[in-house]
């Protein structure tokens, strides 16, 4: 068996025979330890291999069982926490969101759109209006019926000047919501644009009951009902016996409890001590840690999610090319891997999509890399730039990414430039630092698509454009993609655009992280979905505890 | 305290006052053997900290492994170890050279402690003298104002003067100096009002010598040994108020290397024992507990012969 | 006279809760960003920006804030949290009664297990036990507090199973149950507190020894046991009164390391929280609750020095 790239470690990325002698290998009796070791041996680091046998071991599993608490523990809370969808920020606002809610779509794991509260959908011959048929005999908490009212109520609170919707980028071009009869809705939409649905799968497009102003205690139509709710403090959801899904047996657990744990030691020990059965956020340093454990194993998904450092390309030092170029060829894409994410990730290309979007990644733009690591041609380019030396904001705003500066700063000095590293807190990072200071630090979630996420950060005119990048051919690029119906065709212009993005853009993007998190063994059934910790904070209707 | 001292010099029966520990003040301080020992340890820090650059294998951000272990990416069973040939405490969590590190950061620690610790004292006696001298509003505005100060959590006045201004290291003294800066003013405003009302500071005035002569005679050599007991405690609280921010991200910043910030870096190592990364926490716990309690111990013995603690004055 | 002085140190105390309030008021100034621009974060637009502060009343001027603030606090109303929209009272709620129950059995062991310490220590000055417990409790205080409570977790929670190494409640347990979720905070926070007030106990015995009237004493053969008992302890409580207020405003503000690590709901971890998040109101009602306390209990420690020590109950 060979492990082909670092970011090969989910059970699912094995060929089908690999798989099977996995498989095999568990059904024979083989330990968890033993089947890691024959793995670990084949070139995985031991926190993939721990994943991967996690994976085959949930393949094998039995039948779901009902019943059980759990008690799940996030990284970021406080009185923040939110349950109104449009202002959700942490992972652990997307969770309760999931157990309390609905989407009318939802994203499945090759990031394909599935039913939820939609049961069909389908565009105009232009893209521009968009025909939702809703589901029937859906019950609120409360045991009122779900219309149409309720979509356009939700809907409409992310248009307009006045919305608070963090998510109102990217549904800018709907200009209108139409309630054709109880159970149809209609978008209409200013531009073209063909991944509506996908765009409705994610977090902050939960469907909220008509009328609902106070979210400290919100019904939804989700398979837990919400029993209590303490921002900073706790969450109490009951399984909801009345769920409308009936393609399975689910939600099995009968109740969850939410609550934070911010510092990330406290955090796996209480999972090592059995107090809690999930945490999010596993620092990669502490995965050999929890698979050294009896009861705890690491829950890795590969995403495109990444950590990166922008040079702002209107502003000196970056308005000069040869010292982003220079930049850009110091940067150990593999050894950053390695060291500070422990090879629980993929190597990136200086541009945001990565090879967890699947078809969507163009391998011949970004494999091998555009700038690859080269002290020599950087000293060359940094010297032509004739720049002496540099600062770079930082904060710890993603797992690593002050270790991914100190180690460009290390390269630097050898290559005799100065780069200097002022780090800043995090609180105020995003007002004060972040695409203002010349150069400075970024971390961006997984996107349904990868036109979503370039237009979201690299097009032009886009606010959150953070290298102030401008290239007209990759804008219109993005334009035709979002209109073109052919996979083909869109994968060229896929390809192209990932090219410009890599070349030109301000963006030191050295990897993709995976989203690493960690479970108690017992707790079963979970679906890998990229785009949030833990498989996409889909689990809350799947996972089932193993008495 | 003056009174004590006074009123040992007229016993009659030295030798049994002798058992005591706040005897009189010897003419010559005599350390005991844990004094002595404490001694040693702490001019060992002080010299590392003076010359630690020039003695440290390696620079405080250096990654050390691609020069003498090997490059991880070619050798997939690679794991940070703990102990190497050439790296005597292993390496951190990213792969830096710990005893390096903590040569470092002794400069680092020390250096901060220290300053800051002189800079509470040098406000904090200045200010308070000034208050028990002067009386009156000067005396109660000053006072008020230290109050705030005390009753304002520590990390909170940290956290949000951080928050406005950035962490660097001249900011990290300022702080640490202005909140013990208030804890010195009381125990130096308690001082100087109790000195002020003795009859040698009253005969002083009498014969007409000026404010400046009373203090600079009379109050600050009497205050001066009390408030040095105090002084061991005051770093130690320096070190854990600056650890304390690291743990919130707040303290020293990276690459530069500190202790409290390297246990607090490292502690996820602990979990992993010994072989694993634990002494990339464990060393710098242990060098900021030999260096403070070797300051302690030293101060326990001096103020043991000194005579007198400061706890009278403490409030 | 007594009623006097007590009456004085109240009105110095608000004097003290006015200029804390100022002080608050101009520090939370200084922040940079506001609630608005945190909790948007990287999802920030200047539409949604300015949608939100209006929404969140950030939009009036910085000494209209002030006096609504000042208004609100006096008629009892501590304002809605600028981070989440919860009235404030709904925040700090629970997390009182969390913060002074754990502060509360944490005091009930390290109050008598400093002062019994610190007295055996000052009986035998320079001796073996004294060396020891001065020597143990430096050791103690030396380290950062984090240190121990991690290694407390991974020797009793990870290897041994004993205790939990979270210490969430969820408000249903009883007193027992809820001092075991708490064991491992309480350990830890004992040896932290400890420390410094066995030091204090045994310096202010040691230091009443050396007054005259003590040393009349010894001259007259009253046993060392019975002086320090009777006579040193008895003078010595003001100054340990003292350190024991300092640290119990500790344990209810500055635990903020303490709580994080455990995840348990106190007053000190929200206060931080506050500050991360711009929630003005939150931080302001948090660092008046935290200077109430201060005054508080250093109102009792003095009032406590005043009745234990006859020369101030009856000045000249």
């Amino acid at each position: 068996m060979t492990i082909n790239r670092p970011g090969d470690l989910d059970f699912n990325d094995l060929s089908v025979m690999d798989r099977e002698t996995v498989k095999s290998a568990l059904r024979r009796g083989a330990t968890r330890r033993e089947v890691m070791g024959y793995l670990m041996a084949s070139g995985a680091t031991i926190a993939a291999a721990g994943s991967i046998v996690t994976g085959a071991s949930e393949a094998l599993a039995a039948t779901p069982k009902k019943g059980g608490q759990i008690r799940f523990a996030w990284d970021v809370h406080g009185p923040s926490d939110t349950l109104d969808p449009i202002l959700f920020t942490s992972s652990l606002d997307y969770g309760r969101g999931r157990l309390n809610y609905n989407n009318l779509c939802r994203l499945k794991e090759d990031l394909t759109v599935g039913p939820e509260l939609a049961t069909e959908w389908e565009a105009n011959a232009d893209v521009t209006e968009w025909t939702f048929k809703l589901r029937q005999g859906v019950e609120w908490h409360d045991g009122s019926k779900f219309t149409a009212d309720d979509v356009i109520y939700t809907m409409s609170r992310h248009l307009g000047k006045e919305s608070l919707s963090k998510a109102k980028v990217l549904v800018a071009s709907i200009s209108e919501w139409k309630k054709v009869d109880d159970y149809t809705v209609k978008a209409i939409m200013a531009e073209p644009n063909a991944e509506l649905p996908i765009i409705l799968g994610t977090f902050h497009f939960k469907v909220v009951k008509n009328g609902t102003t106070d979210f400290q205690n919100p019904i939804g139509t989700g398979p837990y009902k919400l029993a209590e709710f303490k921002p900073g403090v706790r969450s109490v959801h009951n399984r909801n016996d009345n769920y409308w899904n009936t393609d399975h047996e689910g939600p099995y657990v009968e109740q969850f409890e939410a609550f934070g744990i911010t510092d990330n030691v406290a955090r796996v020990n209480a999972l090592l001590s059995g107090d809690i059965q999930m945490m999010a956020q596993l620092d990669p340093k502490a995965a050999s840690q929890v698979e050294a454990s009896e009861t705890a194993e690491v829950f890795a998904v590969p995403s495109g999610a990444y950590p990166t450092i922008s040079c702002m390309l209107d502003k000196e030092p970056g308005n000069n090319p040869d010292f982003v170029k220079g930049l850009k060829h110091l940067q150990r894409r593999d050894r950053i891997l390695k060291v500070v994410q422990q090879g629980l990730g993929s190597v990136g290309n200086d541009q945001p999509v990565g090879p967890a979007y699947g078809a969507d990644w163009c391998q011949a733009a970004n494999d091998p890399v555009t700038h690859p690591y080269d002290p020599d041609k950087a000293k060359h380019h940094l010297k032509k730039s004739g720049v002496a030396g540099a600062e770079l904001h930082a904060a710890e705003i993603a797992p690593g990414m002050t270790d991914i500066c100190l180690m460009l700063q290390r390269e630097c000095s050898k290559v005799g430039f100065n780069l200097q590293i002022k780090k800043v807190p995090n609180d105020g990072y995003w007002g004060a630092v972040w695409m203002k200071k010349p150069m400075n630090v970024s971390s961006w979630n997984m996107r349904p698509s990868a036109n979503i996420m370039m237009t979201l950060a690299y097009k032009g005119d886009a606010p959150w454009n953070e290298s102030r990048w401008k290239n007209d051919r990759f804008d219109k690029l993005l334009g035709m993609a979002r209109a073109e119906l052919d996979p083909a065709k869109r994968a060229e212009m896929n390809c192209e655009a990932q090219k410009l993005c890599s070349e030109g853009a301000g963006s030191l993007t050295p990897t993709h992280r995976a989203y690493v998190d960690a479970k108690s063994k017992k707790v079963k059934g979970f679906p890998r979905v990229p785009l949030a910790a833990f498989g996409g904070m889909e689990w809350p209707e799947f996972i089932w505890l193993d008495a | 305290m003056s009174d004590t001292t006074a009123a040992a010099g007229q016993s009659p029966n030295p030798d049994i006052y002798d058992e005591l520990p706040d005897a009189p003040p010897k003419s010559r301080l005599r350390l005991s053997m844990v004094g002595k020992v404490s001694v040693v340890i702490v001019a060992f820090w002080v010299l590392l900290a003076l010359i630690g650059p020039l003695i440290a294998p390696y620079g405080e951000s250096h990654f050390i492994e691609d020069d003498v272990l090997g490059n991880p990416i070619d050798d997939p069973s690679f794991m940070l170890p703990d102990m190497g040939l050439h790296v005597y405490f292993g390496t951190d969590y990213i792969g830096r050279d710990v005893f390096s590190r903590i040569v470092w950061g002794a400069r680092t620690t020390i250096g901060i402690s220290f300053i800051a610790t002189l800079l509470a004292y040098f406000v904090g006696i200045t200010l308070g003298i000034a208050a028990a001298v002067a009386g009156k509003w000067t005396d109660a505005i000053l006072s008020r104002l230290v109050d705030a100060i005390l009753a304002f959590p520590n990390i909170m006045l940290g956290l949000i003067i951080i928050a406005a201004f950035g962490s660097s290291i001249p900011l990290l003294i300022f702080l640490a100096g202005l909140v013990y800066a208030a804890s010195v003013f009381r125990i130096a405003r308690a001082l100087g009002q109790d000195i002020m009302v003795q009859d040698y500071v009253e005969a002083a005035r009498a014969r007409g010598e000026g404010l400046w002569w009373v203090i600079s005679r009379e109050v600050l050599p009497n205050a001066a040994m009390p408030l040095a007991t105090d002084f061991g405690l005051r770093l130690v609280f320096v070190i854990l108020f600056i650890s304390s921010l690291s743990f919130l991200g707040l303290g020293v910043q990276p690459p530069i290397s500190d202790w409290g910030s390297m246990v607090r870096e490292n502690l996820q190592g602990l979990g992993n024992g010994i072989g694993g990364g634990a002494l990339a926490s464990i060393t710098p716990a242990l060098a900021i507990a030999s260096l403070t309690i070797a300051i302690n111990l030293i101060v326990d013995d001096i103020s043991a012969q000194a005579g007198g603690s400061l706890a009278k004055k403490m409030n | 006279m007594m009623s006097q002085l007590v009456i004085r140190r109240i009105g110095i105390g608000i004097i003290l809760l006015w200029v804390v309030s100022v002080l608050i008021f101009a520090l939370t100034q200084v922040l940079p960003g506001d609630a608005a621009q945190i909790r948007l974060g990287q999802q920030a637009t200047p539409e949604t920006l300015a949608a939100l502060r209006k929404e969140l009343g950030l939009d009036i001027p910085w000494y209209m804030q002030y006096v609504v603030w000042m208004g609100n606090l006096l008629s009892g109303n501590l304002g809605i949290s600028a981070a989440g929209g919860a009235t404030i009272e709904s925040l700090i709620g629970n997390r009182i009664g969390n913060t002074v129950f754990m502060t509360g059995i944490v005091a009930l062991i390290s109050i008598p297990l400093s002062v019994t310490l610190g007295l055996l220590a000052a009986m035998f000055p320079g001796q073996l036990l004294d060396r020891i417990i001065t020597t143990g409790t430096l050791g103690l205080i030396a380290v950062p507090d984090f240190f121990v409570a991690i290694f407390l977790i991974l020797l009793l929670a990870v290897s041994l199973g004993l205790v939990p190494a979270v210490s969430y409640l969820s408000g249903t347990e009883g007193f027992w149950k809820s001092v075991y979720v708490l064991a491992l905070p309480i350990a830890t926070l004992v040896i932290v507190v400890s420390a410094q007030m066995i030091r204090m106990t045994r310096a202010g015995i040691l230091n009443v020894m050396g007054s005259p009237y003590i040393e009349m004493a010894i001259l007259k053969g009253v046993p060392r046991k019975r002086i320090i008992l009777r006579h040193a302890l008895l003078n010595a409580i003001g100054p340990i009164v003292n350190v024991i207020a300092l640290n119990l405003a500790y344990l209810v503000s500055g635990v903020v390391v303490i709580e994080t690590i455990f995840a348990y709901p106190g007053l000190a971890k929200l206060m931080v929280d506050g500050v991360q998040t711009r929630d003005i109101p939150l931080v302001q009602a948090c660092g008046m609750i935290f200077c109430c306390t201060y005054v508080i209990l250093i109102l009792v420690a003095d009032i406590a020095s005043i009745l234990s020590n006859p020369r101030l109950r009856h000045p000249k």
